[in-house]
């Protein structure tokens, strides 16, 4: 049995197919928000079900909602499980319409039952199922109430037939069905078999993706139609849809007179005209403070201990130190004295401390801060306020040729960029959307901390906070600056729009959060984990041999050497001119995940005792640092950019761009450091 | 760019859906744009002749404008507003 789960966005789909899958999810989506469509299992079944992104209408606005419309069009799909918001009962019911118009069963899950009462709302349940024809079972995805029934509902087949509820007025009604008769110009899908209704509708909507009449007889038709109701078919039809829901709604529901809701009481602050925007900049200082700065430097210098060794361990609180005596204690040292014992190779023995070990601790080490990260991304999300700052943003991203909605992306971008450049697809204007993917990885993703907080807190100790502030600022200033001058390069069609919905504020589930942030977490991992690690591996091996595969002790005599000095010329300027293979090599592993960076620098260190990264001063650090944040992104970002601008040439200019102006920049401050 | 003073409709009157203050309601009379994928999401998210819409706050820095109509909460551009006809209550 397959299943489509369908609703307008923020409508709880989400949260109804985790209730309803558990933990069978079969395909994990890409950490962040629905994006793609996603696929699971039923709880203790063979029904697969398919979560798709949000729509509003089976007429796609942006390249997100037509992966849903492609989906239950061109799918054979034995039920859709229709989820309608039951307190914005008008608007969702709108995409029912046209859900009713298919040739699948479908079924409503009408959602956010809990809030019901608590707004003063009233539905005759029973009414309404008998005028649209459609069994409906009320639901709370967040408590779980009505879950069950849907279940045995869904999976026992007991759900009425979709029947095709006529709701046009009998003039538009003879028509459709007479277009539907003269079924040669209807084209739904690749075998044209299904959906005879719906392609009969869009012929009377003059839409573009299906055949214009040509019958004579037809047309004159329908030309009466348009001049009798004063319309033309697209807006006839949708204005009819809304007045039947008008309709059935004046039949079905009550509401209490309106008064002021929480959302408006809270909206008063949070959209507040002089309060807004110092508002919202706290909130991101918390979230960064918090995951970043007391998580972050709480537990990597743990992890990294745990897997190391350390004499002492040094934890900041802010910028308080807080020194511990451990000796040599670790995961590293523990093995690599083992593996003496019984008299492994020296190499050996340097491949799996040096290699697999340092390699794996350096990405574990930031996982704590990334579970913040993601924990407070979540929140935001899901209680509505992330909509309110695309909301109130709109006006400057506007102005720079972005969108209010680009917002997003780059906030997500802090965790991962490829989840963040995916997100763009909820962008409805070409141009802003290819100039947000471009820019998304000039937001230091997670995985780009380690480069920060190594710099900021091995050469800034006592002022590491304000300096790993610095990186955050210039990336603000670097995305302006180029989405003001991609404004110009990239040519657009028509003004851009930026319609969305505002929802109402809700409290976060727990249950929520935890599974996203897992989802996120585990999809992280399993990136890090392998790419890393093998990469970590490589590294160690072209550091342990040289190039007659004969193990050396120095790292001067190493594969890795010479490499590095073949690109040790673009790196002289921003060393400060120091000419360093270390330098390069490190930043070649970036491009494989920038997780690389640290690790490779450690792995380095591992083997030659420190001195290679010895002329590094603070600004040469920095330097080097802000060449690695910005230039290239890593290989899954590129692949995920190269997906979603559907161009390779785009894609290089994107990647040339970044690296001319992280270049540019590192240089600067190298040179300039040089010069004091 | 010299700021135009904004010109408020009054009750009865008749104008562009971005003439209106905070607080006031109108009635969708007609579209007059050329956008057609905007003009179709419009009429997806329920602004069709007839609708009620009540303008029920600007953003912080002025645009966009959030209104309500259909039982739910809408964001949209002022530019986008000039292009939809309608008649304050
Ligand atoms: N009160 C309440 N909140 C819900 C319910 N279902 C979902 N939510 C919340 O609504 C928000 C959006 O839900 P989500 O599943 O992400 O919606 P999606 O965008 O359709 O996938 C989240 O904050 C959920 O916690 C419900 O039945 N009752
Ligand atoms: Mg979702």
């Amino acid at each position: 049995m397959k299943l489509a789960l369908l609703g307008n966005q923020n409508s709880g789909k989400t949260s109804l197919f985790n209730a309803l899958t558990g933990s069978n999810q079969k395909v994990g989506n890409w950490p962040g928000v629905t994006i793609d469509r996603v696929e699971g299992v039923i709880k203790k079944s063979n029904a697969t079900i398919v979560d798709l992104p949000g729509v509003y209408s089976l007429s796609p606005y942006t390249s997100e909602e037509e992966i849903s419309r492609r989906f239950v069009l061109e799918e054979k799909l034995d039920l859709i499980i229709n989820i309608v918001d039951a307190t914005s009962l008008e608007r969702s019911l709108y995409l029912t319409t046209q859900l009713l118009e298919l040739d699948v069963d479908l079924i409503i899950a009408l959602n956010m039952y809990d809030l019901v009462k608590k707004k003063g709302i009233n539905i005759n349940l029973k009414k309404l199922e008998e005028e649209l024809g459609v069994t409906i079972i009320p639901i709370s995805a967040k408590t779980g109430v009505g879950i069950n029934r849907l279940k045995t509902r869904i999976l026992n087949r007991r759900y009425k037939k979709n029947k095709h509820k006529k709701i046009y007025p009998t003039d538009v009604e003879a028509f459709i069905q007479e277009v539907e008769r003269e079924y040669k110009y209807v084209k739904n899908n690749k075998n044209g078999k299904f959906h005879k209704r719906f392609g009969a509708v869009k012929i009377l909507e003059g839409d573009r993706d299906y055949r214009i009449l040509t019958d004579a007889n037809l047309k004159v038709k329908k030309q009466s139609l348009e001049a009798n109701y004063n319309m033309d078919g697209e807006q006839l039809v949708a204005s009819l849809r809304y007045d039947y829901i008008v309709k059935v709604r004046k039949n079905t529901v009550k509401y209490k007179p309106h008064q002021e809701t929480k959302t408006e009481k809270v909206d008063k602050i949070f959209l507040n005209k002089y309060f807004a925007i110092p508002l919202f900049i706290l909130i991101m200082a918390i979230v960064y403070f918090i995951s970043i700065s007391l998580i972050g430097g709480l537990t990597s210098s743990l992890i990294s201990a745990g897997f190391n060794g350390a004499e002492h361990l040094t934890i900041y609180i802010g910028t308080y130190p807080i020194v511990f005596e451990t000796g040599t204690i670790g995961l590293g040292p523990l093995l690599a004295n083992w593996l003496t014992s019984v008299g492994a190779s020296s190499w050996a023995i340097s491949l799996l401390t040096n290699g697999v070990i340092a390699g794996l601790s350096a990405v574990l080490s930031f996982i704590p801060q990334l579970i913040m990260l993601f924990i407070c991304l979540s929140i935001l999300e899901t209680t509505g306020y992330m909509s309110r700052i695309s909301f109130f943003l709109d006006r400057v991203f506007h102005k720079i040729g972005l969108s209010g909605k680009s917002l997003i992306p780059f906030i997500v971008g802090a965790g991962c960029s490829i989840p963040g450049i995916m997100s763009t697809r909820t962008i409805e204007d070409e141009s802003e959307k290819k100039a947000t993917i471009a820019l998304v990885s000039f937001v230091p993703c997670s995985a780009k901390l380690p480069i920060i907080s190594l710099v900021s807190s091995v050469f800034f100790t006592r002022w590491g906070f304000a300096f790993a502030l610095l990186f955050y600022i210039m990336s603000i200033l670097i995305i302006f600056a180029l989405a003001f001058i991609l404004r110009r390069l990239i040519k657009r069609k028509e003004h851009s729009t930026f319609i969305s919905e505002l929802p109402s504020y809700k409290a976060p589930s727990g249950k929520y959060i935890a599974r996203d942030v897992a989802d996120k977490t585990i999809a992280f991992i399993k990136r890090a984990g392998t790419v890393v690690v093998f990469f970590s591996v490589i590294v160690c091996l072209l550091i342990s041999f040289n190039w007659r595969f004969e193990p050396v002790t120095n790292v001067e005599n190493s594969m890795l050497r010479d490499i590095g000095n073949a690109f040790g010329w673009f790196f002289y300027p921003m060393l400060g001119g120091h000419w360093n293979w270390a330098a390069s090599v490190c930043s070649i592993q970036g491009l494989i995940a920038k997780e690389q960076v640290v690790s490779s620098i450690e792995v380095i260190m591992a083997a030659g005792g420190g001195e290679v990264f010895a002329f590094f001063t603070p600004l040469t650090a920095f330097a080097f640092a802000t060449f690695n944040l910005f230039s290239i992104p890593c290989i899954g970002t590129i692949a995920t950019m190269r997906a979603e601008l559907k161009s390779t040439k785009k894609t290089l200019l994107v990647i040339l761009m970044e690296i001319i102006v992280a270049w540019f920049i590192a240089s600067f401050i190298g040179m300039w450091g040089a010069l004091l | 760019m010299k700021k135009q003073k904004r010109v408020f409709l009054h009750s009865g009157e008749e104008g562009h859906l971005s003439d209106l203050r905070r607080g006031q309601k109108c009635v969708v009379l007609d579209f007059h744009n050329d956008n057609a994928a905007l003009r179709r999401r419009l009429l997806d998210m329920g602004i069709t002749k007839g609708v009620v819409i009540e303008i029920k706050k600007f953003a912080p820095l002025g645009d966009p404008v959030d209104i309500r109509l259909r039982g739910y909460e809408l964001c949209i551009r002022k530019v986008d507003m000039e292009g939809i006809d309608v008649r304050v209550l």
